[in-house]
């Protein structure tokens, strides 16, 4: 990785720095291969088509961004994720382009120097620089459950997201909390947009989420110099704003009814739908159906497996994965079984309470007609 | 629902509270699990509304027949059903008021004949007829019925027949004898057939007690009438007075085991037939230890049986289905055999068999005078019904149907009479 | 994603528990009470079994009315067998339903093709208002309804609009449109025992108790 080495150089020697355009012809990229990339960012994102050109145009002329990625609770599936590309592109290129000034998987130094580096990133670019965080945050017992140089995650989310212009939460423990915050969390530990509050937050869930949102929401922001449109759980609307179902290529089995019953029937040798082998698709707001992983390989129902929702919130908790949406949650045998037998207590009591109305209440008639003939005969009644 | 209750009777001398609790309990008495499904089965689908003269002669909702029993609905709600102690704790379903039970009279005695057509057309099953029936005990317990039964009732209670003092009957019987030239046997020790009339047959239809003794001589039949047991129509059966209908009951079983009878015919009328062959059980605890039949079920056995034959009137006619005796009562097929070996041509109106109109005088409506005028009305259904047809004979097989239906044809200058199967048979009796 | 998992969870329990309590306490408080029964002898020819046969006739019979009732319910007749079917099919052959079913119960059965299932469920709807409509357009419906036949109607009809807004992600996210989906469900389950709903259930009483009475006296049924 070149970019850490070159970031820290511009950092150090306070030199201008270069613009993307001019990264790009150094690295031989030509005009044109930057303007696809802007259409296709442009189109991902579902701009209009003339702002492809204005996205160009931007991005050409924008400055190195700093970036400063804080890593607390998390398992580095999202960095991998992101590092991992099948081959060189543009969105590598994007992320060779930001100054990522701090990231622990990523940087070459440690220990102090990379604490002060941070520092020093703060300070040169204070109300400018962008912090992205993945993992959670344990608040539990005073945030002890994960610490870096001596601070609490806590602290070093406070401390750095202070002077930022604003704060990106990739992955789904960082805008949502996670697996660490899965019952019973034992760690206390909460998602981003519950500790900052005052400045633009960008939660791009998903675990891990895919590069190219990640790349595409960056180079949006370099770009207009502003966050995207974000949808209720602050994701980017572009990439978020449908479900799995909706774009999955199985949706014409489901609106048949056709459904794989088990994993290895004939309807999942058919790739017929896999909601009933408990697909979240439906709730799953993502473009994995659309963008796909790898490259654009595939995706998760593709290779045979339903939707996990992982871009949504507790999808953990949400009842087994294996459970179809349509279901309760829970096992409600015992319950049920209690409820029949108080109704059945119900019943039987008020039917007893009837039949003992029906005797006593005889008795508190008055005869009308005293002098009627028959009147005994009415209490045999 | 403002409750001007326009004309409602009341009988005796208790407390408003008193008629109250009265009511409210005598109704709690009549639900067992069928009726208390009746009462929880309801849709609102409101179809019986279609099925009753009552409502479609008049196009009022207050006629609607589920909505007749509402009193007997908020008994139910109040005190039987499985929510009840929830209703009462919290006062969910008041009990019935003094006021809404004297409204409820008129909708339960006065537009109301018992006929079941609503039964019929119920979606749910639920039997309608049967719950103002049972709806009716409570009123009666009250003391809030029409005054017009009230009377009948109480007649009753002191004679053992509305109309004719028991002393009187052997009397009242040697005359008819003597009028028509029919030996008629009274008060036989023993006998094989048990004979018993209705009121009517006393008074109006004295010609029917000639012609059924005519026709039991003719087969040379063991029978014989009784002066302590000859009142077949139950007037408790349609107050609700329900110890009267059992005393009424109990005098006909008695007198026929008494006199060692084998079978008991009834009059033609309908609830005589409802009351001594389907209730009468539940006075005796059982079945009943004689074989109840209907003159018109006696008639079609004498008739297939080839007992008796016939001459053939070869006219048109059509049947009015008295609603106890076809609908309520099964007897459908034996009246239009012995039709048929009248040689009738039989033209059925619209609506026959169990789905016939009721002539509107049914569940002692034809007795309770005030509700004349409502009857009125209901009753051109059943002559334009008739009319239809073309037919120059009206027949039918009740005694209060025929008056019901006599009275309305005058009423309204209709030049049509009545026949009764009955008279019918013995006026073409082959001797 | 919350609302979604209260509905799914607690809401959808405690709304079962209610149902299943209060059906059998229901069912239980009305068969419990005394059996009142006329011991009058049969019609000739009628046994026991044909009694027990006429409960069945009873039940059957009322499914459609006679003919001379024909022309004054078929409206009514019509429409009612529209939404029952149309209810029966979005219930139980829908697989997202069948799902559940099978999920609470081990049982499952095939479904019907899921755009054949939102049509049924347009066509239910619209008789449903239809039917409410005609209560309240009709005197004699009008005079004779309560709380609880409109509120029986509502609990009946919101989850089908819901379930038709969910399939076909109109006017909320989906999640959430499936949690009011649940949450009505919930809402109609709570509601079913204590309504005339249970008619569901009670019907077979009804009809079979008259439809044997009948038979009895050799009467139509």
């Amino acid at each position: 990785m070149t970019t850490n080495s070159s970031g820290k150089k511009n950092l150090t020697t306070g030199r201008q720095p270069e613009t993307l355009s001019d990264m790009l012809q150094r690295r031989g990229v030509s005009r044109r291969a930057f303007l696809k990339y802007a259409a296709m960012t442009a189109s991902l994102m579902a701009l209009p088509p003339t702002m492809a050109n204005v996205m160009a145009a931007n991005l050409a002329r924008a400055r190195r961004q700093s970036v400063i990625w804080l890593s607390f609770q998390e398992c580095t599936g999202c960095t991998e994720s992101l590092t991992r590309s099948m081959r060189p592109t543009l969105e590598d290129l994007i992320f060779d382009f930001i100054s990522l000034d701090y990231h622990h998987t990523l940087q070459a130094v440690s220990g102090h120097a990379a604490e002060e580096a941070r520092r020093n990133a703060m300070k040169e670019n204070k109300g400018k620089y962008i912090v992205i965080v993945d993992g959670s945050v344990p608040i539990k017992d005073g945030g002890i459950y994960s610490m870096i140089a001596g601070m609490t995650n806590l602290q070093i989310l406070e401390e750095t997201v202070n002077d930022a212009f604003a704060v990106v939460a990739v992955g789904t423990c960082a805008a949502y909390g996670g697996l660490p915050h899965a019952d019973p969390n034992p760690t206390g530990a909460v998602p981003i947009s519950d500790l900052v509050k005052d400045k633009p937050l960008i939660n791009l869930p998903g675990c891990p989420p895919i590069p190219e949102v990640m790349s595409g929401t960056l180079s949006y922001v370099l770009s207009f110099g502003k966050i995207p449109e974000l949808d209720h759980l602050a994701r980017p609307l572009s990439f978020y704003g449908e479900t799995i179902h909706d774009r999955c290529y199985r949706r014409p089995f489901y609106d048949r009814g056709l459904f794989a019953k088990s994993f290895d029937d004939e309807g999942a040798r058919k790739g017929w739908c896999l909601y009933e082998l408990g697909c979240k698709g439906p709730v799953a707001y993502n473009s994995c159906a659309t963008m796909k992983w790898n490259g654009g390989v595939s995706f998760p129902i593709q290779s045979g497996h339903g939707c996990l929702g992982c871009s949504e919130p507790n999808f953990w908790d949400m009842g087994g994965f294996y459970k179809p949406l349509s279901t309760g949650l829970g096992n409600m045998g015992s319950a049920l079984a209690g409820a029949a037998v108080a109704g059945a207590a119900l019943g039987g009591g008020s039917a007893w309470l009837a039949r003992k109305h029906q005797g006593e209440y005889m008795k508190n008639l008055v005869d009308h007609e005293k002098d009627k003939a028959g009147q005994n005969s009415k209490k045999e009644n | 629902m403002s409750l001007t209750a326009k004309k409602a009777d009341q009988q005796g001398d208790l407390s408003d509270d008193q008629r109250i609790i009265n009511a409210m309990h005598t109704f709690v008495n009549d639900f067992g699990l069928t009726a208390a499904t009746y009462m929880e089965s309801c849709v609102k689908c409101g179809l019986c509304a279609q099925a009753c003269q009552f409502y479609v002669t008049t196009g009022n909702p207050k006629y609607t027949p589920i909505g007749k029993i509402r009193p007997f609905q908020q008994a139910y709600d109040r005190h039987m059903g499985p929510f009840a102690p929830v209703y009462r704790f919290f006062n969910l379903v008041p009990a019935v008021t003094l006021k809404e039970l004297k409204y409820w009279q008129e909708l339960i005695y006065d537009s109301c004949t018992l006929c079941g057509r609503c039964t019929l057309i119920c979606p749910m099953g639920i039997d309608i007829a049967e719950l103002v029936k049972e709806a009716r005990h409570g009123m009666f317990e009250a003391g809030l019925i029409p005054e017009r039964l009230a009377l009948m009732d109480r007649t009753t209670v002191a004679w053992g027949s509305p109309a004719t003092p028991a002393e009187d009957f052997a009397e009242i019987i040697e005359e008819i004898s003597q009028e028509y030239d029919v030996p008629i046997n009274v008060d036989k020790e023993k006998a094989n057939i048990l004979v018993t009339l209705a009121p009517a047959e006393l008074g109006d239809h004295t010609k029917a007690v000639a012609d059924m003794a005519k026709i039991l001589n003719s087969i040379d039949a063991d029978w014989t009438l009784c002066s302590d047991g000859f009142e077949a129509s139950n007037i408790g059966f349609i107050n609700g007075d329900l110890a009267l209908q059992k005393k009424l009951t109990m005098k006909l079983i008695e007198t026929a085991q008494r006199i060692g009878a084998k079978t008991l015919v009834l009059p033609e009328c309908g609830h005589a037939y409802g009351a001594a062959r389907w209730e009468a059980a539940r006075w005796y605890g059982g079945p009943v230890p004689v074989n109840v039949v209907h003159m018109t079920e006696f008639l079609d056995d004498l008739v297939s049986t080839g007992k008796i034959k016939l001459d053939h009137v070869d006219e048109t006619a059509s049947f009015h289905d008295p609603c106890q005796l076809v609908r309520r009562g099964g007897v459908t097929k034996a009246p239009r055999q012995i039709m048929e070996a009248l040689g009738l041509d039989l033209i059925e109106m619209e609506d026959s068999g169990s789905f016939g109109w009721c002539c509107g005088g049914g569940g002692g409506v034809v007795s309770n005078t005030r509700a004349d005028k409502l009857r009125h009305k209901v009753f051109d259904l059943k002559k334009k019904q008739f009319e239809e047809t073309g037919a120059k004979r009206l027949v039918t097989a009740c005694g209060q149907c025929r008056i019901t239906l006599t009275m309305g044809a005058k009423h309204i200058n209709w030049n049509q009479e009545t026949d009764s199967l009955l008279e019918l048979v013995a006026n073409n009796l082959v001797t | 994603m919350e609302l979604l998992e209260f509905a799914r969870g607690p809401a959808l329990q405690s709304a079962m528990v209610i149902f299943v309590a209060g059906v059998l306490w229901r069912i239980i408080g009305i068969l419990a009470l005394p059996f009142i029964s006329i011991p009058s002898r049969a019609r000739k020819g009628v046994l026991p079994e044909g009694e027990v046969k006429g409960w069945f006739e009873g039940i059957w019979r009322r499914m459609w009315p006679h003919k001379s009732f024909i022309r004054q319910a078929l409206f009514s007749t019509i429409n009612g067998h529209v939404y029952h079917i149309g209810l029966f099919v979005v219930v139980f052959l829908f697989a997202p339903h069948i799902a559940f079913i099978k999920d609470l119960t081990g049982l499952s059965w095939a479904s019907l093709p899921s755009n054949l299932v939102n049509a049924v469920g347009v066509v239910t709807a619209a008789s449903l208002i239809a039917a409410l409509i005609h209560r309240l357009t009709n005197p004699v419906q009008r005079l004779i309804s309560t709380f609880n036949d409109y509120f029986s109607w509502f609990v009946t009809l919101a989850p089908v609009l819901t379930g038709l807004l969910a399939v076909s992600h109109l006017g909320a996210r989906y999640e959430t449109l499936l949690a009011i989906h649940l949450l009505s469900i919930a809402l109609l389950l709570i509601w079913f025992p204590f309504g005339k709903l249970m008619h569901a259930f009670l019907f077979v009483v009804s009809r079979g108790a008259t439809g044997a009475r009948m038979k009895h006296r050799g009467a139509q049924i």
